[in-house]
């Protein structure tokens, strides 16, 4: 099951060459991941929109969810899988 | 308060016979009625809801099963020690989150209240309810400290109100502690005896690199501690859905330490693709970490599109998914060592196995539904039906958290 | 009689005028101040009706605040006479009729068997006082004229042609034999005869405010002290409600300061309302949560009055065979732990998670925190109240 970290926190995400995801860093540590999931949230356009591009990533200590929110281009961390 | 009467005992031990830890109880006076309880199912049926079973594996009274039976083999008890202290360790992805809420929800299902010390910020409600848990039975607490923690758990061992604590041990950094870490420990130890004593069984989800007079401490007042590493990822095509995990008995007051075993637990996140999980010949494993990026995905599966230099950029039209031809249908049982699926799709006669290797759009989060429908194919309407078979489950409690069904909700 | 002759045959007697109005007002006086010592207060106070005069007052429990029974009664006189023309008759008794026949004999020279007889007298007020010993109302009542036991004239009737001549006889007569010859009404002669209570007690004042406050002399601040008072309280109160088979889902506890030597606005009182978590009869339940709140935001000043008041108080409802589940049938007691801890530690640390729309889109927005009754509120100073 999934740990669902409330306040999404903020994550630095460090993208390939070729634009693709290659690792997160979060409290300070840098965990390398390879993606094996995406796809994209968008609601509410009529209101306060909401788009996401989310990724599930695996690494070595943590299969994760993180977003990005494209409204304004910052990374998140959701869920963390345990 | 008077005794009971010889036939009201008798009645008493009958239903106690059937219902075990459901059954009501002489307290002074009859506490409680039966509980709608599962009954112990064969571990080769299907289950259908995502409450555990009382499990079949012949506990001690002392102990609830973990629900997992090569786990509940190798402890002394036969599960987890109801009325002392269990630490289960491990670091990152490694399942001890998953092995405490189904605790939590074997106790309640026993009859007990839990009380979840949420330090973390991290209990998701929709996935402990779909993992078994009764929400109304499982009080939160939220404290900002380690220490208000401890506080707070000691006024509810006081009154006896809850039979399971579970504390969710974050990776303590300085502002979440509150008290200097020697004298955590000290009050560790003092809520473990409260525990005891208020026989009120204790669980802590201890990460790694705490400091060491907290795990010191924790080393000391675990009657059972249990050390949890993944060892393999499993994926089915590219997706990772689930884990293999080795669970190794560091201590056990009960039993010889020592002994370790290995669990598989499968990350159901509702849809029909769950159904997949059950067939191990679609599953692949992969050791963490190991492995080159598949460049080229197998037919069927996700694609993903690139993005040129400079960031993502929003792939044209649906980014992921193909619609697929039927989602796969399947008689055969989830594995016994899973975690109990969010929702399963009801199995049926298929005429043979379909290699539908389809990740869908959509993970843990039921991200996958979208505000606009970006096309409607034959697909789709059997998505919607898989989705759909999990509505008819009208003995589900908490609803289920489904799948596709992109309905715009304003 | 006409007035003459009643002249002529006692030329001492004073007459007055009926005055209604004035009845009545002596009576709410009276009553109001019945109402300082006991929460429990009934009388009928329309003066023209037949029980007119009589007021009853539930004591259980008040032996806490204002001692043994014979000294509530003398403390009652002496409330009583300001406001009274004469000294009353009082009758102290384990049910309604017990009390009401001792009341009507008290002063009477001699006594009955199982009664104490006394006239308590203090200072200017006095009171003729005639107190039934507890557990004892059957013994008191069974050599009294059977009559007593009801006021219609057919009832009496048919118990003096029964040969029934004092209620001991009526008592001793199996229920089925009284049934047998009164019908429906048998039953209840029968209970009143043999010292059960037949007649729930109905305080006067409805919606049911139950209230009681004690002056703290000399005037404290520290929380075991108010506890010490807010105790006696609160006991009290469970004993009414226990008594009367009720209990109460709010409390209010007003906290009266003394700001002679606080410098600075300090509101005359502290002023602490109380959700509880589930209706109650139990004081020592009531009183710890307010001692939590108490604890919370303690007093800013001294406190030199501690009153306390329950709030919808309704029938208790009788103890409902859980269903369903094992745990339903402790939530009460959860339900005031988690209050406690609510007060303790903050309301928004505390709850039960609930699933609202598992479908929504966005993780944060399928959920909602459910907290626990009582777990919140702040002490409110009240800078209205001010007795």
């Amino acid at each position: 099951m999934t740990r669902l970290l409330r306040e999404h926190p903020p994550i630095d995400a460090e993208l390939d060459s070729s634009g693709d995801l290659v690792a997160f860093r979060w409290n300070g540590r840098r965990e390398p991941v390879e993606v094996c999931n995406r796809w994209r949230v968008e609601e509410s356009w009529w209101n306060q929109p909401i788009a996401r591009d989310y990724f599930k990533v695996a690494g070595p200590r943590w299969l994760a969810l993180i977003y990005l929110d494209r409204v304004d281009g910052s990374w998140h961390l959701e869920r963390l899988y345990d | 308060m008077a005794n009971p009467s010889p036939n009201v005992q008798a009645a008493l031990a009958t239903l106690r016979d059937r219902w075990g830890g459901a059954a009501p109880r002489w307290g002074g006076e009859v506490l409680g009625a039966l509980a709608v309880a599962s009954r112990p199912i064969p571990e080769d049926e299907v289950r259908p809801t995502g409450r555990p079973a009382i499990a079949p594996f012949p506990a001690d009274e002392r102990a609830i099963p973990t629900g997992f039976r090569a786990l509940d083999a190798i402890l002394g008890l036969g599960g987890l020690p109801r009325t002392a202290t269990t630490a289960l360790q491990g670091d990152g992805t490694s399942g001890k989150t998953t092995l405490g809420l189904r605790a939590v929800a074997q106790v309640q299902a026993a009859g007990g209240i839990a009380a979840y010390l949420d330090l973390a910020r991290s209990l998701d409600p929709v996935e402990a309810a779909a993992r078994g848990v009764a929400l109304e039975w499982l009080v939160v607490l939220t404290p900002d400290t380690l220490e208000e923690a401890l506080s707070m758990a000691a006024m509810l061992l006081q009154d006896r109100t809850v039979d399971l604590l579970l504390l969710d041990l974050p990776p303590l950094t300085g502002d979440r502690a509150g008290l200097s870490a020697a004298a955590l420990g000290e009050r560790l130890h003092r809520l473990a005896a409260l525990a005891r004593r208020a026989e009120v069984q204790l669980l802590v989800l201890e990460p790694p690199n705490l400091p060491a007079p907290i795990t010191g401490a924790l080393a000391q007042i675990a009657a059972l501690r249990l050390e949890l590493s993944r060892r393999a990822w499993i994926r089915l095509g590219r997706d990772v859905v689930g884990q293999r995990t080795e669970v190794r008995v560091s201590r056990d007051r009960y039993g010889p330490p020592g002994r370790a075993t290995e669990v598989r637990i499968m990350y159901a996140d509702g849809g029909p693709r769950d159904a997949c999980l059950a067939r191990d010949e679609l599953l692949g494993e992969m050791a963490p970490g190991s492995g080159p990026r598949v460049a080229v995905p197998p037919p069927g599966a996700a694609h993903f599109g690139t993005a040129p230099p400079g960031g993502l950029r929003p792939v044209a039209g649906p980014s992921a998914v193909r619609p697929s031809p039927s989602p796969p249908k399947l008689a055969l049982p989830v594995p016994a060592d899973a975690t109990s699926p969010s929702l399963l799709a009801p199995p049926s006669h298929s005429p043979g196995p379909r290699p539908v290797l389809r990740t869908l759009r959509g993970g843990a989060d039921r991200a996958g539904r979208h505000a606009v429908d970006e096309w409607a194919g034959p697909g789709r309407q059997q998505v919607g039906a898989g989705a759909g078979g999990s509505a008819g489950h009208a003995a589900r409690r908490s609803p289920p958290a489904g799948a596709g069904g992109a309905i715009p909700r304003p | 009689m006409p007035l003459g002759a009643a002249h002529r045959l006692a030329p001492e007697a004073r007459f007055l005028d009926p005055n209604p109005e004035a009845d009545g007002a002596a009576l709410e006086a009276a009553l109001d101040r019945l109402a300082g010592f006991s929460p429990g207060v009934a009388a009928e106070a329309d003066p023209t009706a037949p029980g007119f005069g009589r007021a009853e007052v539930q004591l259980d429990g008040l032996e806490r605040l204002w001692g043994p029974e014979p000294l509530i009664a003398s403390r009652i006189g002496d409330a009583l006479a300001e406001v009274l023309p004469g000294p009353p008759l009082a009758g102290i008794g384990g049910t309604r009729f017990a009390a009401a026949v001792a009341a009507s004999l008290a002063g009477k020279a001699g006594g009955t068997a199982g009664a104490a007889t006394g006239a308590a007298t203090t200072g200017a007020g006095r009171v003729r006082l005639h107190v039934v010993e507890p557990g004892a109302d059957a013994d008191f009542l069974a050599l009294l004229p059977a009559a007593t036991l009801s006021r219609d004239p057919e009832v009496r009737a048919r118990l003096d042609r029964f040969g029934l001549r004092r209620i001991g006889q009526v008592a001793e007569l199996p229920l089925s034999a009284v049934v047998a010859r009164f019908g429906a009404e048998g039953e209840w002669i029968h209970a009143r005869a043999r010292g059960l209570e037949t007649e729930p007690f109905r305080p006067r004042r409805a919606p049911e405010r139950m209230a009681l406050a004690l002056p703290i002399e000399p005037p404290v601040a520290d929380i075991e002290a108010l506890r010490f008072v807010l105790h006696r309280l609160a006991a009290t109160f469970g004993d009414q409600l226990v008594g009367r088979g009720a209990a109460a889902g709010r409390a209010r506890l007003t906290l009266e300061l003394d700001g002679t030597f606080v410098p600075g606005e300090t509101p005359p009182a502290l002023v602490i309302d109380q959700r509880l978590p589930e209706p109650t009869s139990e004081g020592l339940a009531v009183e710890r949560l307010l001692l939590a709140r108490i604890e919370a935001s303690p007093p800013p000043a001294l406190v030199v009055r501690l009153e306390l008041e329950l709030g919808d108080v309704a029938p208790a409802a009788g103890t409902q065979l859980t269903l369903f589940t094992p745990q339903t049938g402790r939530t009460g007691r959860l339900g005031w732990q988690l209050a406690r801890l609510g007060i303790r530690f903050g309301e928004h640390r505390i709850g039960w998670m609930e699933i609202g729309d598992p479908e929504a889109p966005l993780a944060e927005q399928r959920w909602s925190w459910r907290r626990p009754v009582g777990s919140g509120g702040v002490a409110a100073p009240d800078r209205e109240r001010r007795r």
